[in-house]
């Protein structure tokens, strides 16, 4: 208790402390609310921020990991796989991401996902980055559409041409050759598109390959415009020469696709997007002229029609009118008397009809009404007009079918039998070439041999000097013209044999990126190596590796 | 007055906190404050305002310990594919590799003591404010518990900043800080200061109260 006496005597002796006014206001809660309201703030971004959840199944999850492999538009991320799990039957893989919350409105029906790998195809590599980030979904959004959440994941990354200036436009074709997605599409030789999509419509029994076109280029087809097939070489020899027709190398390997406007079509209004066109099989078909209106006749005959094909012609004073759809023979069972019908398919607008105040009218935008043509061709067959078996090739004994108008035809009804127009036809006149024979030798007689030989000889000697002349040129066409050809052909076969061997399986080039793509294998797998160590064993860039203080 | 202990309170005297003198204390108004004679700085036989300030600033610690838990704190760069990692996330990464005692530091250092601090505190603060005198010398344990182990939550921060600092191999590897960090480091920060305004003399004078 001394202690605390002699702490009170000096509690006496202190000195009594000032005394002023003070704030009221304690400041302090400032800090939590400035804190609750940070907090709030970053729970209403994320909550604002949250996208729509969505599923999508893949056939395999390579590569994909879940909170780490990104779903991305054009490299922007639009999304982070959250979940990944087996289908219930075990066929797939079903998973789950969340997409940023401006996508939204892009998850249609419509929209298409994909694994985006390092890929080498021929003509191009792509998805290099993957190597070393890994494996990303991309995504090709799509507005139009029904909105949902549930995906089916492609297998091969389409061509994304969302947002692309340009038309898409559907090839029919019977086969899809060497077309693969991406095979270019060539307007006059420059790439202005390619192929995105091809499938088998069953219905039709053909392959509908769905190209894009990019602007301005896009423009430039319109309804008449004519698609081909411009894969591999067209090499055609006639009597201009030697023609070698491709749009470039690269169609050379991987097919292609051109288009033009052939020369006798005229330019209408552009075609419209997912306008159907037909694919033809090379340029030249392209070319030719396709006539709608098709009229079908009958023919009977009562000859050997030997020499007589489907697709021989149909003439009318050496013009082509038509072709032979069918030949076939009939028999009649009450006298077994046979004759031969011949289906021949008539084009009216091959033929430029001239009306009556003298205006030509162009044949593609005549178009007779199927009665109209009866009727011009009853009047037609009155006049005389009569089908007649004709020999087209001396040589291989190749028949056609020629109109002509014969005076002395006894006049016909036409008539119409299954459905066609029975056009009557001329037997091969023998008689008159027995009576006309006869009027030859008749004038033979009077034939003055004796000058004819004299004028022989003569001509005879002056034919002598002609084939002379023939020969030498010949000669020439021998020592010069042929090897040209024989080295053009050579050429294209270097040539060609070059393309092989720079882009060929056992090509160099394959080779070295063969090599390079082995030796970024091995490169990127030690740095992986090099970064999980240095994940597990941070301290490794400071003290070095442990192996290596011994 | 138990066996002896005289405050300073009880004989109406007061020390300045900065010149140390030793006053007696006046009675002051509430909206009066009482001055050292000496070098004029102001006297408080407390802490002021000690129990709202320090209730004040642990609930703003816990507001900042959520988003520094959910937010990531470390996103790792490696060869182009980017991870964020929260605290637990790390947690959980070091446990599957194998190095469970890393694991268990981070997890006492950053998401353990944090979360005991705010328990002790609030704990504390309403032992305070209902007047209980149930051991008042485990509860000023406590308190010093509370007061020594604040500052070595500061060791996640302090690794992030080295890790940062090491790796940065451009496009291989790549350390930057989440937001996480700066809530984290802000959390630590102000709970540390919660400890600090609480004045453990208050358990004392409560128990003196109730005695006399």
């Amino acid at each position: 208790m001394n202690e605390g006496n002699s702490g009170m005597k000096h509690v006496e002796q202190a000195p009594e402390a000032q005394i002023q006014t003070k704030r009221g206001f304690s400041i302090i809660w400032v800090v939590p609310i400035i804190a609750l309201l940070i907090g709030g703030w970053l729970a209403f971004k994320a909550w604002s921020e949250k996208g729509p959840e969505i599923t999508i199944t893949f056939d395999s999850a390579d590569g994909l990991e879940a909170n780490k492999t990104k779903i991305k538009f054009k490299d922007v991320e639009v999304g982070i796989l959250t979940e990944i799990r087996l289908m219930d039957d075990l066929s797939g893989v079903v998973v789950k991401a969340e997409m940023s919350k401006d996508a939204e409105s892009y998850m249609t029906d419509k929209t298409q996902f994909w694994v985006v790998r390092a890929r080498v195809a021929a003509g191009e590599v792509s998805g290099l980055g993957t190597l070393f980030s890994g494996a990303y979904i991309g995504c090709n959004p799509a507005q139009e559409g029904k909105p949902t959440n549930r995906f089916i994941g492609l297998e091969k990354p389409p061509v994304v041409t969302a947002g692309l200036p340009g038309r898409h436009f559907i090839l029919k074709a019977e086969t899809l050759g060497s077309l693969d997605v991406g095979s270019p599409v060539y307007y006059r030789g420059i790439k202005v598109g390619q192929v995105i999509q091809y499938d088998f419509d069953a219905a039709a029994e053909s392959v509908n390959i769905r190209v894009f076109v990019s602007a301005p280029f896009h423009e430039k087809v319109t309804q008449n415009t004519r698609f081909w097939n411009a894969s591999g070489i067209d090499v055609s020899l006639d009597t201009e020469g030697v023609r070698i027709d491709t749009q470039s190398l690269v169609s050379i390997m991987l097919g292609g696709v051109a288009f033009d406007l052939p020369e006798h079509l005229a330019s209408v209004q552009q075609a419209e997007e997912n306008k159907i066109f037909e694919l033809y099989t090379n340029h030249e078909d392209s070319r030719q002229k396709t006539y709608a209106v098709k009229r079908y006749l009958r023919m009977y005959f009562e000859q050997s029609v030997r020499g007589l094909d489907p697709g021989a012609p149909v003439e009318i004073m050496g013009i082509k009118l038509g072709e032979v759809v069918d030949v076939k023979l009939e028999m009649n069972a009450d006298d077994l008397s046979a004759r031969i019908a011949v289906l021949v398919v008539i084009e009216p607008e091959r033929i430029d009809t001239v009306v009556e105040d003298n205006v030509a009218m162009a044949g593609t935008s005549h178009v007779v009404s199927e009665q109209e043509s009866l009727d011009n061709l009853r009047q037609l067959v009155v006049k005389g007009l009569r089908a007649q078996l004709k020999t087209g090739n001396l040589l291989t004994g190749q028949l056609y079918v020629n109109l002509d108008f014969y005076k002395e035809a006894i006049p016909v009804q036409i008539e119409t039998t299954n459905g066609y127009m029975v056009f009557p036809t001329m037997p091969a006149p023998l008689e008159q070439i027995a009576q006309r024979v006869d009027n030859i030798l008749e004038k033979f007689e009077k034939v003055p041999f004796d000058k004819i030989g004299q004028d022989l000889r003569e001509t005879l000697a002056a034919l002598t000097q002609t084939l002379e002349e023939i020969k030498a040129t010949s000669g020439t066409v021998n020592e010069q013209t042929l090897p040209k050809i024989n080295g053009a052909l050579d050429d294209l076969q270097r040539t060609l044999k070059g393309i092989e061997a720079t882009l060929g399986t056992d090509s160099a080039l394959n080779y070295n990126a063969r090599m390079i793509t082995d030796e970024l294998t091995v490169t990127i797998r030690s740095i992986r190596s090099l970064l999980n160590y240095l994940e597990r064993d941070p301290q490794a860039l400071i003290f070095g590796k442990e192996g290596d203080k011994q | 007055m138990k066996a002896g202990f005289a405050s300073a309170r009880q004989l109406g005297l007061v020390s300045c906190h900065d010149c140390h003198l030793l006053s007696r204390m006046p009675n002051v108004t509430a909206h009066q404050a009482a001055c050292c004679p000496r070098c004029g700085g102001e006297l408080h036989q407390r802490k002021p305002n000690s129990i709202m300030r320090t209730w004040a600033l642990v609930i703003t610690g816990m507001v900042f310990y959520i988003p520094a838990n959910l937010l990531p704190m470390t996103i790792t760069s490696a060869l182009g594919s980017t991870q964020a990692d929260t605290i637990m996330s790390g947690v959980i990464y070091f446990i599957h590799s194998g190095s469970w005692e890393i694991a268990l530091v981070i997890f006492v250092a950053s998401i353990f003591v944090p979360f005991l601090k705010f328990i002790i505190i609030i704990y504390l603060l309403l032992s305070v404010q209902f007047k209980s005198i149930k051991r008042p010398k485990d509860r000023t344990l406590l308190y010093r518990i509370t007061e020594a182990v604040g500052r070595w939550s500061m060791v996640d921060i302090y690794v992030v900043t080295i890790l940062i600092a090491l790796v940065k191999l451009g496009v291989l590897a790549n350390i930057e800080a989440g937001p996480a960090a700066i809530y984290f480091a802000a959390m630590v920060a102000i709970t540390m200061l919660a400890a600090e305004s609480f004045d453990p003399r208050l358990i004392w004078d409560i128990v003196e109260e109730k005695h006399e």
